[in-house]
């Protein structure tokens, strides 16, 4: 069993560089994820990405246990990923939706090729509803949903209490399923109740 | 049909907990109580429970490695042919590099028995030389120099004799024609004058007779 998340930074902050090394590793692909979904640019996800573990680790001193390491990392993350919504919206350059058209939608591999197709267009259907969220529900959307933080990690993360978390997403997903009924997506339709 | 409770946040903090796998088991049991009486929040989680089964279309790309070039992806059997490429041009490299090798070896053998003759033949001569020694006949040697400085001397005086007439013969033959010249000039000079006078004599005759006659009229 490694070594967990906090043991990690406590090595980092005694000198053990190399500790953050696994830090990065571990949680690289979680970051850039969660970047990619608020930016809908890779490069751009990749770039905030390395910015938010260079912001950490210079920051790493002042790192106090009150929150855990990643949610820490995720509000790093997520400032950044807002820092720059904000520029692209003052400097009204190329919109989420143009950006991400140019880059690949990875839908799971099927054989079926008409059932891949009715997943991206869902895929796309998903992140147009997505994009269209205002910033705060689709923030707790993104790291409930795709990151599955938990409700504790997103209100360190994004400095707010649990039950605003509970509220954005509950108002978010409601958002979404109106969104997507309107895109005549009838995935959201309600499954057969279950016997009381 | 609305829920009774619609406003609870309570509740609704509940559902989502049940949604995510969040609730304790006192909460748990309060929402499926809950559910189980209230047909409008069954079909509401039901609803969302559909929902994030379509979410979960939304896939992030899976990061590409650095040094792979964005969109180009390499069929199998053109992999497979670049890798036998490259097997066969490194093959060639190691036969191209053993056999340079092996004739740098031999032309560094050629080279050092090339010098090993080279230094056998200097030290031939040299000894050669020591046994040897050089023998110098002076006499004849000075002769033979004054020989040839006699003859150089000799060539040079003719050249210059010979110089010398030409340029005399030369000087008088531009004397002989200068005085010829000179002569026609005062002959021809003498001759003009003669003729002036010759004039002059014949008119003051004229005139002469002319007073004669007159002298003899009176």
């Amino acid at each position: 069993m490694g070594r967990s998340d906090e043991e990690l930074v406590e090595a980092c902050q005694a000198g053990e560089v190399s500790a953050f090394d696994i830090l990065v590793a571990r949680w690289e692909d979680r970051i850039r994820g969660a970047a990619f979904r608020f930016l809908g640019s890779e490069e751009e996800a990749r770039d905030v990405a390395q910015e938010a573990f260079l912001k950490a680790y210079r920051a790493l001193d002042g790192f106090k246990r009150e929150a855990r390491f990643s949610s820490w990392l995720y509000q790093i993350a997520t400032n950044l990923c807002r820092d720059r919504l904000r520029r692209r919206k003052t400097r009204a350059t190329v919109s989420l939706e143009a950006l991400e058209e140019t880059g690949p939608v990875m839908v799971e591999t099927r054989p079926d090729a008409h059932e891949r197709l009715l997943e991206r267009d869902l895929a796309q259907a998903v992140r147009r509803a997505i994009h269209a969220l205002p910033e705060e529900q689709r923030e707790v959307v993104i790291l409930k949903e795709y990151q599955e933080l938990t409700f504790l990690e997103i209100a360190q993360a994004l400095d707010v209490p649990v039950s605003t978390v509970k509220t954005r997403l509950y108002r978010g997903l409601g958002q979404l399923r109106l969104r997507l009924e309107r895109e005549g997506i009838h995935g959201a339709a309600p499954l057969p109740a279950p016997a009381p | 049909m609305d829920c009774e409770r619609v406003g609870d946040e309570g509740l609704r903090d509940g559902m989502m907990d049940v949604l995510y796998g969040e609730a304790d088991a006192a909460v748990r049991a309060r929402v499926e109580e809950h559910l189980a009486g209230c047909p409008a929040c069954r079909e509401e989680m039901a609803r969302l429970r559909a929902l994030r089964r379509d979410l979960g279309a939304w896939r992030v790309p899976v990061a590409r490695p650095a040094f792979t070039p964005r969109g180009v992806v390499l069929p199998r059997w053109l992999a497979a042919a670049a890798l036998l490429l490259l097997g066969f041009g490194a093959t060639l490299g190691v036969a191209g590099y053993v056999s340079l090798r092996r004739a740098l070896v031999a032309q560094e053998a050629r080279a050092g028995e090339l010098e090993r003759q080279h230094r056998e033949a200097v030290r031939a001569l040299a000894a050669t030389r020591d046994s040897r020694p050089v023998t110098v006949d002076s006499a004849a040697l000075l002769a033979s120099l004054d020989a040839r400085v006699d003859e150089r001397l000799r060539a040079n005086e003719s050249r210059q004799s010979e110089r010398l007439e030409r340029r005399l013969v030369d000087w008088e033959e531009r004397a002989e024609a200068q005085r010829r010249v000179d002569m026609a000039r005062v002959a021809a000079s003498l001759s003009y004058l003669d003729g002036r006078h010759g004039q002059q004599l014949a008119r003051t005759n004229e005139l002469m007779g002319y007073v004669l006659e007159a002298s003899q009229k009176r």
